[in-house]
């Protein structure tokens, strides 16, 4: 393989998803959005493209749309957005605190949520939020549309099943009535720091009484992970809520699959997966006060 | 490439590799008032406005600012004489390395930002080793203020 510099990395502005997709064709091309990683890992010389393909002018990438019971989110949205959308905040606060957590004011105003699905860095705030909301992303490539969960996107570290000429193009988030969202992180150093865990949870009411639940886990393994334990959640009288808070918060830490690393040892990124997982699903439970 | 933008409100033009930085596209081209700090976006030294928006110029390329509008500390006193006026009358700064990013960010502000709680939010990206914050912050309040945003409700 014959070593390329940066200085000759070519820059592709496309005005139509097609035009996009085929430069995407290209061997060793990369797409970006906000640039807020793909300008990290240039900056680094651990990226070197042939092309650039800047999505950052697709009018229909940033459309965000209500419609028959789900929120579409064109994948060119920005975090800062997303994180101050009226509808979003009424309807879907795990997903507007998670974008609102990420970075800082600079990197949300220019990050995008197509961006941080794409990156499928362990630690992003947003992918395990869209996971607890039962998102589906949708992608375009040379054989068309298909639509993914967010765990069949995302399949490793920092890896997903995207293929090179594939374009997220939006995320559709469902809206139903009565269900409640949350989401916390854990960042004990710095605010605008990674966080060591972060929780995801939705608990559906009816009737004053869990309907159904989930709860998604991130920074605890090398993709975001669903626990579908929270199930248990449904239909549980109220006097039962904290042991079963419990027992889903304990099955949270069993599938955690924690590194080591300076945001704290895998054995304490277990236990703080349990405590935060067990707070993110107290928030969403009605009061019983 | 050929970068064609609005750089502090006159027409600029640089032959430049598209994946460089607009950090370093500025200060090649003698705007050297925007800072280099930790060249991964989270200090906030080289904090410019493109857009409206606040960026960190280390990480935005020079591509992305093709036809755009770009602000530096140097046009500050053209496009937010308060919020300069602010920092001055406040001593909203000590060593000054981290000064343009602040104003810059400061300036970037909406009326959204309200209040010392969601001022200090705001600008906990923006890193400042001298002064312990209390004037940046105090600054900052002064500008939002004199721009007529009101008090937190």
């Amino acid at each position: 393989m014959s070593v390329r510099s940066a200085d000759e990395t070519a820059f592709f502005v496309p005005d139509t998803l097609d035009a996009a997709v085929e430069a995407l064709s290209t061997p060793d091309a990369i797409a970006l959005a906000g640039g807020t990683s793909v300008g990290l890992l240039l900056g680094q010389g651990l990226l070197v493209p042939s092309v650039l393909v800047w999505l950052g002018r697709i009018p229909e990438l940033s459309a965000l749309d209500e419609a028959d019971g789900r929120l579409s989110i064109g994948a060119s949205t920005t975090l800062a957005t997303l994180a101050a959308h009226p509808r979003v905040r009424a309807t879907l606060p795990a997903l507007a605190d998670a974008a609102g957590s990420v970075g800082n004011v600079r990197v949300r105003s220019v990050a995008t949520v197509g961006g941080a699905l794409a990156h499928a860095d362990p630690r992003q705030d947003v992918p395990p939020a869209l996971l607890a909301l039962d998102a589906r992303v949708e992608v375009v490539g040379p054989q068309g549309r298909r639509v993914l969960a967010v765990d069949e996107l995302i399949d490793g570290f920092m890896s997903t099943a995207l293929a090179p000429d594939e374009v997220i193009t939006a995320v559709h988030v469902p809206v139903p009535r009565g269900r409640r969202s949350s989401y916390l992180r854990f960042t004990p150093g710095s605010a605008d720091d990674y966080p060591t865990v972060l929780v995801a949870a939705t608990v559906a009411v009816r009737d004053g009484v869990p309907i159904g639940a989930t709860l998604a886990v991130g920074g605890a393994g090398p993709t975001p992970y669903l626990v579908p334990e929270a199930d248990a959640l449904a239909a549980v009288p109220v006097g039962q809520w904290a042991d079963v808070v419990a027992e889903v918060a304990d099955a949270a830490e069993r599938r955690a699959d924690p590194v080591s690393d300076r945001l704290g040892s895998a054995p304490y990124k277990r236990r703080m997966v349990a405590v935060w997982a067990r707070r993110v699903l107290e928030q969403c439970l009605p009061a019983t006060a | 490439m050929k970068l064609q933008a609005q750089v502090n409100g006159s027409p600029f033009e640089a032959d430049v590799p598209a994946a460089s930085s607009l950090l370093d596209v500025l200060r090649g081209a003698g705007l050297s008032g925007t800072k280099e700090g930790c060249r991964v976006g989270v200090c906030g030294l080289c904090t410019v406005l493109v857009d409206g928006r606040p960026v960190s110029s280390c990480l935005y390329l020079a591509g992305c600012a093709d036809d755009a509008d770009v602000w530096t500390v140097e046009g500050m006193a053209v496009r937010a004489p308060s919020v300069v006026g602010a920092f001055v009358e406040h001593e909203g700064m000590q060593c000054g390395i981290c000064t343009p990013g602040q104003v810059v960010a400061v300036a970037s502000m909406g009326p959204e930002v309200r209040g010392e709680d969601a001022v200090r939010r705001y600008l906990g990206g923006n890193l400042c080793r001298c002064t312990g914050y209390g004037t940046i912050v105090e600054a900052a309040l002064d500008a939002q203020d004199r721009r007529g945003v009101p008090g937190p409700t």
